[in-house]
């Protein structure tokens, strides 16, 4: 089972038929789409029902009417349906060419050729570009970089957003040009394709010998390359084979709740579906400006659904943040920057700010740097040394490496975004981070060059969740600066700082509340001696066969104490446009939001508290990181017996202990006093979805207002959607944009996809997209609304309307002897519901609305009948049929008690069956016209139009079915010949016509203006009054207050990784040009990169580190 | 002033009210005024309605004859169908105690009998009935062919079940001298059954037209004679035909015999006094349990003298009014709740 394939070599690799980099996600072609569609139609059962009806119609002997009642809907409902499936699948082959037809630059015949994505074979070599999108999973070969480095961002793939680095393997590395490369005729023998994306094991054989291949060797397609001008790949999966096509699942077929209730008449509700779908294309207000992408909904048969969200599960990275780091305030030395004040002194609100602070004074700052705060740059320019130490650390402790181009052209290639924003602010304040080498830094201090001897990096990690460095400055001193996690660096502070250190606390709580990320700057003076012993310790540490690290550790833990503090810095990790507001709508609307990320829990946490899903009048955050089943048992146990305390405390006591008695965990969860909420981490929810643990999980996070899961794999996400599906009868919703999301996106009842990013794998996947999570609100607060009422007031009326017009045949068999005579002529029966009184209930199923769209976002509440489920239920459908039934026995008594005994006013009879039959299904027309009329509670210009044409397209079908001209020509197809002039023209029949329509609809007036008055529903209230208009405004604005004063918690998260100090020091990272300004000093480990490598399988939740080592020989 | 084109993004959606779903429209709401209005004056129409017909109907006046057990011995007789030839006649004496003012129509009514039956229904051909093709006999099983395979005319159920007594209606001015009273066999069908829906075979002798076809089996004579002395009442177009081939909807139904024709002592209508029917007992009834009468009525502009029309509109005028009576007070009660809760 295992993989083979020969670079350059397209002969041998064919004789495998390896899936070709076409990847496929249509259903149809245009030869298989007639039977395949027709055969995926008739496995509905409303389908086939209607197929058996049609065949059993067709035999004379059975039937009392003929074939053309049923055939003529069902072909109708086939095509429209058949049409609508090709459409979906139109785009789905559009968006399928638009992927297979991107261009990629492959090596044939040791030429470099532009070749289209799908043409890319197992065994090619292409060249990749900066910023472009892996094509295939590869082997990396070589790179622009030295060493065959590469970095590469992995968000697409698991929504990590720090950057990775890869690396060739030292053989291949030197393949840097095209004839060497044409050359190559390595074989790889792999693992088959899987959806493991942290996994890999192979073997390359080249030149007869074997060089064992990791991930760590592989690009995998979905990854976008960065900060790396080009290298060269291997393809080894393709297509459907690629890791990222594995993990994306098949696509199921996605089916509402109200389709699983009644799969009949199919037809009428597909058609409003495209309606409704068609309006979330056209929205304006999901449209976005900026990213020019409209609002889309891939699948149309899913919109009412959008109506009864009870869970949202979101990605963070490009769904809630945009990933873009902003250094937004700092705290230097008990002074707080970063706030601009109005005239009156007080904070000035996004919009009113005034002019960004002039960097003009410094050519080499970032043009795309703003910093509002002018007293900030005021503080430099005077000269205040702390503020020069506090950015002279900036620009000294990072791992961040420059490149210039030209002179003054700075790029920063940073490993995360934090670090790219704090060395980027400390540049434009003056103090210019301008180039390394492994022993040196150099900054451009207010101008002046100075270069730092560089004799340390104390590199970062999760547990130390700090970094410092040890510089040598011109003058000899030696000095450590270290940044971090307040509450680590606090501990390790000089005592002198006190004051200091309460008012930058205070500091800290300010910008935590505000949901930004902190972290605390610190510096501390070494004396020659101590750095000299420390330094030798170290060495003698790093050289140590066992536990290394711990010595390390401790070592690092002894120079990083009684630190001075500099201050504090506040990053800003951007939000998309309107998220608090939208979680906060969302929020009032009952609807859950789960946020899966990939991300540390720092940083989920932080931008929990940033869009406001945690906020601090929450009773307690539970967080579980447990690496055990016990351990995490024990945590969600105790979670629960707090919430579970809390309520009985503040509740009734006796109630909660009754409750608890009838071991009805989960009732009395959700009714627990006090908001709660729960972080996981991926390696506990791993153990919390094991089969034994679900259903004490979700009970638990169910409890909870806000659930965060944090370092979750895309297969995670998956499952903790599919947990939630499976115990909880509700519709789920899945948010994302990257790759990372496929699973759960397709996996959630409603998939939505974020657009307008650069990867399509999310939209592609979903069943609607948009390009703003703000847009969320409207999408279902809205559109979603509208449209589970507009289907249910549809599904409604329809059942109504049949059985009215059924039931009448029931009464009729009492006088016929029960010999299946139908009421009404056949050609009414054909008509009745595909063309008498299909447009007005289609009219209203398409454009009705119970309250203006600016209402449903003022009143979340008016979701909430969704949710529930109480426009549609069994009870409203019994109610329905009810009506149903009482108009059918009114619609038969009356004109059977008129007619039984009464004549024409020319003395012939009146009761033939012909006449009868005309009255009865006139007035049924009548009756079910004023109905719709009543429903319809949105009288637009169409909705006049249809109602008022379907009376005269009624009236003129009637007169011309029985018109002497085609009695003529088929006089035993049109019976009813003279018919309607006959019977319309008597006086009693139309008295009989308007007590039919009287009788059958006033009760229904009073009872719903009974309702009205006695029992209004939300949406009545809202609908007739404005008074509330004005209550409501204000808690709107209590809605939009933000943020919160004095609470205690740390506003640390930092999206970093260890590995990167180390790969600094040892200069492989350095191109030569720059390693030549100093003495290569040859440090004997080369571990860097493993160690990278371990880091990341520890922090990664699923242990897979056994098949990362390297094999050795 | 230059000003740069404005260039839209080619994706935006239009800004149309349609597809921004802010379409004009009118909002309907069930506010108290407009309902309990509607309430009382379909209240009012109701009872006006009610009144007027109840009054039109009593206006009107009918007398039925039920001759199924009068005529017991020909009923009797009629049971047995190997009886056909045998002629039976029966008379039945009756007393109008008032003068019956005004045109006068005469009914059969017919009790238990189901034409309404789904194949009975389906049972006739009206290619034949038009006269157009008179061969044409698909749609009339069971009674297509006879057992020679010769055409049946008219063929199906409808037609071979035909209503055929003949009822004559006479006045007794003194114990001695008895007229007949004059009837019209015309205009007892619609215009277009007559001129549209049944046609003869152009030819001016029937008989020979219908050459080739047998009569229905339960019928005495062929169809091209049943009104030998009138060529506009034969074949298809005997109005008796007609009448009996447009089905009844339910299983009791009474069907126009004939019009009083107004002349002579008959001007004003029927005198008071003594009359007596004159059947010719022909159609069997106790066979399948059913009754015949024969009725005598006079009409409105409302049709005839049933009170039901009436009644029920009588009945859903008060019941209405009741009803806007305690809507409104429902309504005036909850409003001062509502005021103050609104005004909190």
């Amino acid at each position: 089972e295992e993989r083979r394939a020969r670079a350059n070599d397209r002969e041998y690799n064919e004789k495998f038929q390896y899936a070709s980099n076409c990847i496929k996600t249509s259903k149809y072609n245009i030869l298989t789409f007639l039977p395949v569609n027709l055969f995926e139609q008739f496995q509905e059962v409303a389908n086939t029902y209607f197929l058996f009806l049609l065949i059993l119609q067709l035999i004379p002997q059975i039937s009392s009417l003929s074939w053309f009642t049923t055939i003529v809907p069902l072909v109708l409902v086939l095509t429209i349906t058949a049409v609508k499936d090709a459409t979906d699948d139109y785009f789905r082959h559009k968006s399928d060419n638009q992927v297979n037809n991107r261009q990629s630059q492959v090596l044939i015949n040791g030429i470099l050729q532009q070749e289209q994505w799908m043409n890319v074979c197992v065994g090619d070599i292409i060249k990749l570009e900066n910023n472009q999108f892996v094509a295939a999973d590869l082997l990396l070969l070589s790179s622009s970089e030295p060493h065959g480095l590469c970095y590469i961002e992995t968000a697409e793939l698991d929504g990590e957003t720090n950057m990775k680095v890869r690396q060739a393997i030292p053989v291949t590395s030197e393949l840097g040009d095209i004839s060497k490369l044409a050359k190559f005729d390595g074989e790889v023998i792999c693992e088959p394709p899987n959806n493991k994306l942290d996994k890999f094991s192979g073997t390359l054989y080249w030149k007869e010998n074997k060089f064992p291949l990791s991930n760590q060797n592989m690009l995998l397609r979905g990854c976008v390359l960065r900060n790396t001008e080009w290298c060269f790949g291997l393809v080894i999966f393709a297509g459907p084979d690629t890791k990222l096509m594995q993990n994306s699942g098949r696509t199921k077929f996605k089916r509402t709740s109200i389709d699983r209730l009644m799969n009949t008449l199919v037809l009428w509700v597909e058609v409003i579906r495209l309606g409704h779908s068609y309006f979330i294309n056209w929205d304006k207000k999901m449209f976005c400006m900026k990213k020019r992408t409209p609002a889309e909904a891939r699948t149309t048969t899913l919109n009412e659904e959008l109506g009864q969200v009870e869970y949202i599960f979101s990605d963070k990275t490009g769904t809630l943040t945009q990933n873009i780091m902003v250094f937004n305030k700092c705290s230097i030395n008990g002074r707080s920057y970063g706030d601009v004040f109005d005239v009156l002194g007080h904070k000035a609100e996004l919009g009113e700010r005034p002019e960004p602070v002039d960097f003009s004074f410094n050519p080499l700052a970032d043009k795309k740097f703003l910093f509002w705060d002018p007293s900030l740059l005021e503080a430099v320019k005077i000269g205040d040394p702390h503020t020069h130490e506090f950015f002279r650390l900036l620009s000294l402790c990072h791992t961040v490496m420059s490149e210039e181009k030209n002179e003054g052209e700075l790029y920063y290639k940073a490993q995360s975004p934090d670090e790219g924003a704090l060395v980027t602010a400390a540049r434009n304040f003056g103090f210019v981070f301008r180039s390394r080498t492994p022993k040196t830094i150099t900054v451009h201090e207010m101008g002046t060059a100075i270069t730092y001897q560089l004799l340390a990096i104390l590199d970062f990690n999760n547990i130390r969740k700090r970094m410092s460095v040890i510089v040598r400055n011109p003058e000899g001193k030696i000095r450590l600066y270290c940044k971090g996690a307040d509450t680590i660096l606090l501990d390790r502070l000089h005592h002198s700082t006190q004051e200091l250190l309460n008012t930058t606390m205070d500091h800290l709580n300010e910008y935590a509340g505000e949901g930004l990320r902190t972290l605390v700057l610190a510096y501390k003076d070494l004396d020659e001696e101590y750095y000299e012993e420390w330094a030798e310790r170290r060495l003698q540490a790093s050289l140590a066969q066992d536990s290394r690290e711990d010595r390390l550790a401790s070592i690092y833990e002894e120079v990083e104490n009684n630190m001075m503090l500099l201050g504090a810095t506040a990053i800003e990790d951007k939000l998309q446009q309107g998220v608090p507001e939208t979680i906060a709508l969302l929020t009032l609307a009952n609807i859950k939001i789960w946020v899966l990320t990939g991300d540390k829990q720092e940083t989920a946490v932080n931008i929990g508290y940033s869009c406001k899903m945690l906020t601090d009048d929450m009773t307690e955050v539970f967080i579980v990181t447990g690496h055990t089943v016990l351990e995490v048992r024990e945590e969600l146990r105790k979670a629960r017996e707090k919430m579970m305390d809390s309520s009985r405390s503040v509740g009734n006591g006796f109630t909660y202990q009754e409750k608890l008695s009838s071991s009805k965990l989960t009732s009395v969860l959700e009714a627990v006093a006090g908001e709660y909420a729960l972080v996981i981490n991926g390696h506990s929810l791993a153990h919390a979805l094991e089969a034994d643990m679900e259903l004490e999980f979700l009970e638990t996070a169910c409890a909870c207002k806000a659930v965060i899961c944090c370092r979750v794999t895309p297969l995670q996400k998956a499952q903790v959607v599919e947990l939630v599906k499976k115990y909880k009868k509700a519709v789920t919703l899945a948010i994302g944009d990257g790759a990372n999301d496929v699973s759960m996106i397709k996996t959630a009842h409603i998939g939505v996809g974020i657009s307008g990013q650069e990867g399509i794998q999310a939209v592609l996947a979903s069943d609607y997209s948009f390009s703003q999570f703000k847009f969320l609100q409207r999408l279902l607060l809205v559109h979603g609304r509208w449209s589970y009422l507009r289907m249910c007031k549809f599904l409604c009326y329809f059942f109504y309307k049949n059985f009215a017009f059924t039931m009448v045949h029931f009464w009729f068999g009492f006088f016929c002897g029960f010999s299946a005579q139908t009421v009404y002529d056949q050609y009414f029966i054909t008509l009745y519901n595909i063309v008498y009184t299909s447009l007005p209930v289609l009219a209203m199923g398409v454009f009705d609305q119970d309250v203006p769209e600016q209402r449903s976002m003022e009143y979340p509440k008016l979701y909430e009948p969704g949710q529930l489920n109480l426009l549609f239920n069994k009870r409203e459908f019994f109610i329905c049929i009810a009506q149903g039934i009482y108009t059918s026995v009114l619609m038969f008594f009356i004109p059977y008690g008129v007619f039984a005994d009464a004549t024409r006013d020319d003395g012939t009879q009146l009761a033939d069956y012909q006449s009868f039959a005309v009255t009865v299904a006139t007035s049924l027309v009548i009756v079910v016209s004023v109905q719709i009329g009543l429903d319809t509670g949105y009288w637009t210009a169409i909705n006049h139009f249809f109602i008022w044409g379907s009376l005269a397209v009624y009236f003129a079908i009637l007169f011309a079915m029985h018109s002497n001209g085609l009695f003529d020509m088929f006089p035993n197809q049109f019976r009813f010949v003279g018919n309607a002039q006959n019977t319309l023209a008597q006086p009693t029949v139309w008295l009989t016509i308007v007590l039919t329509t009287v009788v059958c609809i006033m009760p229904v007036v009073a009872f719903r203006f009974l309702r009205l008055n006695l029992k209004p529903d939300l949406s009545d209230t809202v609908r007739y009054t404005q008074l509330v208009r004005k209550k409501q405004k204000a808690q709107h604005r209590c809605m939009r207050r933000v943020g919160r004063t004095g609470s205690r918690r740390s506003g640390y998260a930092f999206s970093h990784q260890e590995g990167f100090g180390e790969l600094i020091m040892s200069g492989k990272n350095m191109r030569l040009s720059s390693l030549a300004l100093s003495s290569f000093t040859t440090r004997s480990s080369s571990s860097w990169i493993e160690s990278l490598r371990r880091k990341k399988s520890d922090s990664a939740s699923s242990p897979s580190g056994g098949a990362d080592k390297p094999l050795k020989g | 002033m230059e000003e740069r084109p404005q260039h839209r993004p080619s994706r935006l959606p239009d800004n149309s009210a349609l597809k921004q779903q802010e379409l004009p429209a009118h909002r309907l709401y069930f506010t108290a005024r407009r309902v309990l209005f509607v309430f009382f004056t379909t209240g009012i129409f109701s009872l006006c309605m009610g009144i007027i017909l109840i009054l039109s109907a009593r206006s009107t006046q009918e007398i039925e004859i039920n001759y199924t057990r009068i005529c017991a011995n020909c009923a009797k007789l009629r049971e047995n169908a190997s009886n056909f030839d045998k002629e039976c006649t029966c008379s039945i004496p009756f007393n109008l105690s008032g003068k019956m003012m005004g045109n006068i129509y005469m009914y059969y009514k017919l009790y238990g009998f189901y034409q309404n039956l789904y194949r009975y229904v389906r049972s006739r051909s009206n290619r034949q009935l038009m006269g157009k093709d008179i061969k044409a006999v698909d749609d009339c099983a069971p009674f297509k062919m006879s057992d020679n395979k010769t055409p049946i005319v008219p063929c199906g159920a409808i037609a071979n079940s035909m209503f055929n007594d003949t009822i004559i209606l006479l006045h007794n001015i003194n114990s001695s001298v008895q007229i007949k009273v004059p009837m019209l066999k015309s205009g007892l069908t619609w215009w277009t059954d007559k001129y549209v829906k049944f046609q003869n075979p152009s030819s001016k002798n029937l008989a020979d037209e219908f050459r080739g076809t047998t009569k229905p089996p339960n019928w005495p004579k062929p169809i091209y004679d049943l009104d030998k002395k009138d060529p506009r009442n034969n074949g298809f177009l005997n109005d008796d035909f007609i009448v009996w081939m447009r089905a009844a909807a339910f299983p009791t139904f009474k069907k126009l015999y004939g019009r009083l024709n107004r002349t002579h002592h008959f001007i004003e209508g029927l005198p008071a006094g003594n009359y007596s029917l004159n059947i010719t007992y022909n159609f069997p009834v106790t066979r399948f349990h059913g009754e015949k009468s024969v009725v005598l009525s006079t009409l409105t502009w409302c049709g005839g003298n049933s009170l039901f029309l009436g009644l029920a509109y009588t009945v859903t005028g008060a019941i209405t009014w009741l009803a806007s009576f305690a809507m409104m007070a429902i309504h005036i009660m909850l409003k001062n709740k509502k005021m103050s809760f609104f005004h909190q």
